[in-house]
C-alpha cells in the first residue's frame, strides 16, 4: 500500500550523489575543459536516451549522467568529436539502450566505451588523473557503500587484492589513485558487478588481481588503459562469478538439507 | 551477525506501536463473517440457513471436496447473510452477534494421544484453517503429512502485536498444543521465538524485518518441497489448540493490533476471528478519507473482515488523487516496460540478508520455475517478499510475480 523509495532512478541518483567527491574534486582540477568533455559527454548520451523514448518507449535514466561522467573522466585525450561521438554512441546503444536501459544491460556503458575508444584509436593519450581526484575515490566509494547503493564485498574484495600485491612486490604503487577512481566509476556499478555475496569478494579480488598482472607485465600501457581494461574484463567475468557463488550455496544447502 | 542488523539506508516505517503493559480489551465487533481466505476458492456445503441461530465455534458448513473440514462460527450469532457464487463457492457468511449465546463444545476424547483423531479434531473446529502449509501457502490437505511444523512465537512485521504477549498466561496451553502438533509430524517441530516449551526445537530468528516471519525461517532450517510440505502457525493458534484439548471449546478471541497512521492512537485488543474492521476502527480513526487493511501496512490488503490469518489491521490515511500528469509523461509510463529492480543493499535486507537477492528477483522477473526451487522459493509467501515490493517501490510487484510463479508450479505438480 505504501511505497519505499529504492526505485531504479533513486538507485541512480545516489550512486551519483556517491560519486560527487570526485567530481568536484575532478573539475575543480580540470577546470573549464572538465567542464566542457563533461558537458559534450552528458548531450551524446542524453541525445541517445532521448531517442530511444522517442523510438522505444524507454524512459531516461539519471544513469546516463554516470556514464557520461565516467567517459569524460577517462577516455583518451586529443580524440576529435566525431571520435568521440562514435565512441559515446556506440557504448551508450550497445551496451546499455539496446538491452533495454539501465538494469537491463550485462555491461557498464562507459566501460564500453571506453574499451571501444581504446582499441579503436589506440594513439590517442590516456589522461592523468590528478592526486586529489584520487584520493575523493575514498569518501565516493565510502558513500556508495553507506547508501547501499555500492557493495562493500566488492571495494573490499578490491582493495584486499590490491594489499596483497603490494606486498608481495608488484609496482602497483603508482596506479593506486587509477585504480580506486576506476573501482568507483566502473567496477562497483550495482547492475554490471556480482550480485552475490561471494561473488561480490570474487569480483573486487579479480579486478585487484587484474591490475596487478597488468602492472607487472603490461609494458608501456597508460594506468587508466590498464585500469579499464581490468575493469572491462572483471566486468565481463562476473555473471561467471555469480554462477559459480550460486552453485556453491545450492551445493551448500543440498548439503545441509539433503 | 553484522549484516543481520546494518540496515543500509532501509529503514521501516515502524508506526506507533500501542502500549504493551496497558491492559488489554477484549471487543467483540457486532458484526463478523466468515470468508475464504484471499485466492482460496471453497466449495462448501452449508449447514445452516440465513437467520438460524448459532453457538461460538459451532461448525457453519463443510467443504464439498473434505468434508471433515468445517469452518465455524467465530463467535455466538446469527446468520445474517449468506453468499455464495456459482459452484456453490463461499463469497462470505455474515453473523451478527448474539449475546449470552452458546458455546459449542467439542469432543475431545482421546484426541490428545491419537493422531488421527487429533487431526480430524482440528477439521472439526475450524483450527485446520490456521495452519498454512508450504509449498503455495494453503490450508494443508485432509491427509497431508508435514515434513516439520514451525510455531512463530515471533512477529517483525511494522506494528505486529507481540506474540509472546498472546500467549502469557497460556503457557499450559501452548505447551498441550505443542505436544499435540509434535505428533502430527514424522519430522521436527520448531518453535521461532523467546523460551521454546518442549517438545519444539527452537530455532533463533533475527531482530529485522522479515527475518521474523515464517518463510525466512523455513528456508533457512526446513525447506519446504512439493513432496514434503511444511506447515507454520502462529503460537497463539498453537495455544487454541491445547486449549481446545484441554476444554473442548474454543477460545473465543485472538489478540490483535490496530495501528496506522490514520487512527488517533493505537490499539491493543482481543477480537474474534472475522471481526468487522470498521467496528474495530471507526471509534479510533482520525477524520476525513481512510483505508483499512487487515494485516500489515506492507502487506495487507483492504478488507471488510478480519483474515483468518491475520494479527493486526492497519488504518492509513487514503493517498489524495495524484495531480493529473503531463500527457506525454503518462503515455510514456503506459507504453514501457516497468524499470527493472537494481540490486542493492536495501534489497538484500529486504529478503532477509540470506537469500541471493537479484538471481531471486531474476527469476521471479523471468517466470523461471526451475530457477525459483533452486534458490528455495517454495518456501516463501507472498508476505516474505512484501517488503521488498515496499522497499523497491517497484509497480513489478514481486508478490504477484511470486503467486503467479507458484501457482504454475502447483498446476505443472497437478496439486492446483
Amino acid at each position: 500500500m505504501k511505497q519505499g523509495l529504492w526505485d531504479r532512478e533513486t538507485v541512480a541518483l545516489l550512486l551519483l550523489a556517491a560519486l560527487l567527491p570526485m567530481l568536484l574534486a575532478w573539475l575543480w582540477d580540470g577546470g573549464l575543459m572538465a567542464a566542457g568533455r563533461l558537458g559534450f559527454a552528458l548531450v551524446v548520451s542524453g541525445f541517445w536516451h532521448l531517442a530511444f523514448m522517442l523510438i522505444r518507449a524507454q524512459p531516461p535514466s539519471v544513469a546516463g549522467v554516470l556514464t557520461a561522467l565516467a567517459v569524460a573522466m577517462l577516455a583518451p585525450e586529443d580524440l576529435s568529436l566525431l571520435q568521440l561521438i562514435l565512441g559515446i554512441s556506440f557504448g551508450s546503444v550497445i551496451a546499455e539502450l539496446v538491452f533495454g536501459g539501465w538494469g537491463r544491460n550485462v555491461l557498464n556503458p562507459a566501460t564500453v566505451t571506453l574499451a571501444f575508444l581504446g582499441f579503436g584509436f589506440p594513439a590517442a593519450p590516456w589522461p592523468d588523473l590528478a592526486l586529489p581526484v584520487g584520493w575523493a575515490a575514498i569518501p565516493a566509494l565510502g558513500l556508495g557503500v553507506l547508501f547501499g547503493v555500492m557493495a562493500l564485498r566488492l571495494v573490499l574484495g578490491a582493495v584486499l587484492a590490491l594489499a596483497l600485491c603490494l606486498w608481495a612486490g608488484v609496482p602497483l604503487a603508482p596506479l593506486l589513485p587509477v585504480a580506486g577512481i576506476v573501482l568507483a566509476l566502473l567496477v562497483s556499478d550495482p547492475v554490471a558487478s556480482a550480485s552475490t555475496k561471494l561473488g561480490g569478494w570474487l569480483n573486487g579480488a579479480l579486478y585487484g588481481l587484474l591490475l596487478a598482472l597488468f602492472a607487472a607485465h603490461w609494458q608501456g600501457a597508460a594506468p587508466v588503459q590498464m585500469a579499464v581494461s581490468a575493469a572491462l574484463l572483471a566486468s565481463l567475468a562476473a555473471p561467471l562469478l555469480d554462477e559459480i557463488a550460486l552453485a556453491l550455496w545450492i551445493l551448500r544447502r543440498r548439503m545441509h538439507h539433503g | 551477525m553484522l549484516p543481520a542488523r546494518f540496515s543500509a539506508g532501509l529503514i521501516l516505517p515502524q508506526p506507533r506501536l500501542p502500549d504493551p503493559a496497558a491492559p488489554v480489551a477484549t471487543e467483540l465487533t457486532v458484526e463478523a463473517a466468515v470468508q475464504p481466505a484471499p485466492g482460496e476458492s471453497l466449495r462448501v456445503e452449508l449447514l445452516v440457513t440465513e437467520d438460524a441461530e448459532v453457538a461460538q465455534g459451532q461448525p457453519l458448513m463443510r467443504l464439498k471436496t473434505a468434508p471433515g473440514i468445517a469452518l465455524v462460527a467465530p463467535m455466538a450469532a446469527r446468520v445474517a447473510r449468506i453468499d455464495l457464487q456459482p459452484g456453490r463457492r463461499l463469497s462470505q457468511l455474515v453473523l451478527f452477534h448474539e449475546p449470552g449465546g452458546a458455546r459449542h463444545a467439542f469432543d475431545t476424547r482421546g484426541a490428545g494421544g491419537d493422531p488421527a483423531r487429533l487431526r480430524a479434531l482440528l477439521q472439526e473446529s475450524g483450527l485446520w484453517r490456521m495452519i498454512r502449509s508450504r509449498p503455495f501457502g494453503r490450508m494443508p490437505a485432509p491427509a497431508e503429512a508435514p515434513a516439520a511444523i514451525l510455531v512463530m512465537g515471533r512477529d517483525t512485521r511494522p506494528g505486529a502485536p507481540d506474540p509472546a504477549l498472546a500467549i502469557t498466561g497460556r503457557e499450559e496451553d501452548l505447551a498441550r498444543g505443542l505436544s499435540a502438533l509434535a505428533s502430527l509430524t514424522a519430522g521436527p517441530l520448531l518453535y521461532a521465538g523467546p523460551g521454546a516449551p518442549a517438545p519444539a526445537r527452537p530455532v533463533a530468528t533475527g531482530p529485522l524485518h522479515p527475518q521474523g516471519l515464517a518463510g525466512p525461517v523455513l528456508h533457512r532450517h526446513v525447506p519446504a518441497r512439493t513432496g514434503a510440505p511444511v506447515w507454520d502457525l502462529t503460537a497463539e493458534d498453537a495455544a487454541d489448540i491445547g486449549a481446545l484439548l484441554a476444554t473442548g471449546f474454543l477460545p473465543p478471541t485472538r489478540l490483535i493490533a490496530i495501528t496506522g497512521e490514520a487512527l488517533r492512537s493505537p490499539a491493543l485488543v482481543r477480537c474474534q476471528p472475522g471481526a468487522d474492521l470498521r467496528g474495530l476502527t471507526r471509534a479510533r480513526v482520525l477524520p476525513g478519507p481512510h483505508d483499512v487493511l487487515s494485516g500489515s501496512a506492507l502487506d495487507g490488503r483492504p478488507a471488510l473482515w478480519l483474515g483468518a490469518r491475520d494479527r493486526q489491521v492497519t488504518a492509513l490515511p487514503r493517498a489524495p488523487r495524484p495531480a493529473g500528469r503531463h500527457w506525454f509523461r503518462a503515455a510514456l509510463d503506459r507504453a514501457a516496460r516497468h524499470a527493472p529492480i537494481i540490486p542493492t543493499a536495501a534489497l538484500d535486507q529486504a529478503l532477509g540478508g540470506d537469500l541471493p537477492a537479484a538471481a531471486l528477483v531474476r527469476a521471479l522477473a523471468a517466470g523461471d520455475a526451475e530457477g525459483l526451487i533452486r534458490l528455495g522459493g517454495l518456501s516463501l509467501l507472498e508476505e516474505d517478499l512484501a517488503l521488498a515490493d515496499y522497499a523497491t517501490g517497484s509497480d513489478q510487484r514481486l508478490a504477484r510475480q511470486l503467486r503467479a510463479l507458484l501457482d504454475r508450479i502447483a498446476a505443472e505438480e497437478g496439486l492446483a
